[in-house]
């Protein structure tokens, strides 16, 4: 009940709202003339993959402030934002192999970008993986924020993959030098529009997830605390009656 | 008195490499074993000469990548916790450790790699181009894949996963230097200019190394 007292709506309220408004500029938006209406699965594939940067960025971030302040607030964002940032990245795999089957044939092709945006999710994988071997707040934040940190390695690197090597994968379409590569106003907005609409689903759930993850640190501290209840604590010896 | 810090990575280090020494693990164990890979693979990708030419360099690096791996976490989780305390009650600085686990595993990496590279040379007939450059990329993957093994297994080290875990943390962490090996040999082969994949490699050791360095104190301490 505690969890139910401690929550606020305006998260999910908000999680609502943008994915309303998001799904329905997709949906209303034009078809492309080459690709029909397939170029509608990139309002979700295009924030995803943004989302799984910036979660991932945040990750960096919020582990390098543990390691730096020893503030546990700090590796329960970082713990967040991974968690997230996994989802996101699965997500938009997910979505660009649907995406590439009709368009290129296959599900799955050996380019730069993929392969690494792959390794890239295996790389927080194993980070959340590391966080459930131990119980100990103090020694799961020291460790996860190492490898929080050095996790970050890939960031770049899948980020500039497209620049660096020859890809089937599109180079960047809206944050380029010579201004964005959509030239329909209508599919731009909703392209912007979407990637604002996930960026406020990824602070909702931050919030919701941070919480969770404060509220299982408590229900952890009290289950180790010495005033703790024991079995048969209850039990007092019988009174025998005299006769 | 307490030893200066490069004498305590020595000490490390000769430790290391005498454990080594007798129990044989690497050379008795993981070499052949990476050996035994590289003669496995013609039998599932099929016995064309000039196939395995092609391919050969490819499937030095991913068995030097993944067995590296354990070679490194073989040295680096031998240490158990009460070893670690002794070790700091004695003085022993946590960066002079990290490094001497590191260069330890980094000599040991480097004579896996000479051994495996001189087999796959010869099942493959892989062309030794580039002396001076091949050497370089060796020594530079061995280093970084020593660092990030020794890294990895201080984060996992007593946690309930031990080192099961490292290989999934190691394995998509070291495909920089992956990249940067097999995209040496590439320029080497084709006359293209390669100081920018081995730059890469460098910058990813360098960037490893800091992070073991400065985490090295906050890990031993969790």
């Amino acid at each position: 009940m505690a969890v139910i007292a401690r929550s606020s709506r305006w998260p999910w309220i908000a999680i609502g709202i943008s994915l309303i408004v998001s799904l329905t500029m997709a949906m209303t938006s034009p078809a492309d003339d080459v690709q029909g209406d397939l170029v509608r699965i990139m309002y979700v594939h295009v924030p995803s993959a943004w989302l799984a940067y910036t979660a991932f960025f945040v990750t960096f971030l919020g582990s390098l402030v543990y390691l730096v302040t020893r503030n546990i607030k700090a590796d329960r964002v970082a713990a967040a934002s991974a968690e997230i940032g996994v989802f996101f990245t699965g997500l938009a795999l997910a979505l660009g192999m649907i995406w590439a089957k009709p368009t290129w044939g296959v599900w799955w092709t050996w380019d730069a970008r993929l392969t690494l945006t792959a390794i890239m999710f295996f790389v927080y994988l194993g980070y959340l993986a590391l966080r459930r071997t131990t119980d100990d707040p103090v020694m799961r934040a020291s460790r996860a924020s190492v490898l929080g940190v050095l996790g970050a390695i890939q960031i770049p690197i899948v980020h500039f993959s497209v620049v660096w090597w020859r890809t089937l994968h599109q180079p960047p379409s809206i944050i380029r030098p010579d201004g964005p590569s959509i030239q329909d106003p209508m599919m731009l907005a909703t392209l912007i529009i979407s990637v604002i609409a996930f960026t406020v689903v990824y602070v909702a759930l931050m919030v919701k997830r941070i919480e969770l993850i404060h509220l299982d640190d408590e229900r952890r501290a009290a289950e180790d605390s010495p005033d703790r209840p024991v079995a048969g604590e209850a039990v007092t010896v019988p009174e025998l009656g005299g006769g | 008195m307490t030893a200066g810090f490069w004498h305590q990575v020595r000490a490390v280090v000769d430790r290391d490499l005498l454990r080594e020494r007798r129990s044989g693990d690497v050379l008795w164990i993981t070499i052949p074993f990476g050996a035994l890979a590289l003669l496995l693979v013609p039998l599932a990708v099929g016995t064309d000469a000039e196939l395995l030419r092609e391919i050969g360099v490819g499937m030095y690096w991913v068995i030097v990548m993944l067995f590296g791996v354990l070679v490194a976490v073989g040295k680096a989780s031998k240490e158990t916790i009460p070893q670690q305390d002794a070790s700091s009650l004695l003085g022993l600085d946590p960066a002079a450790g990290f490094i001497g686990r590191t260069t330890s595993s980094a000599i040991l990496l480097l004579a896996f790699e000479v051994v495996v590279g001189v087999v796959a040379v010869g099942l493959y007939n892989i062309d030794v181009l580039g002396p001076g450059w091949l050497i370089l990329t060796m020594v530079i993957a061995a280093i970084g894949l020593a660092l990030l093994g020794t890294l990895t297994a201080s984060i996992v080290n007593s946690t309930s996963a031990g080192t099961a875990l490292v290989p999934l943390l190691v394995a998509p962490l070291s495909v920089p230097l992956l990249l940067g090996a097999t995209q040496a040999y590439d320029g080497l082969r084709y006359g293209h200019a390669i100081v920018s994949w081995v730059l890469l490699m460098v910058a990813v050791a360098t960037v490893v190394a800091m992070i073991g360095v400065l985490t090295a104190r906050p890990l031993q301490e969790s």
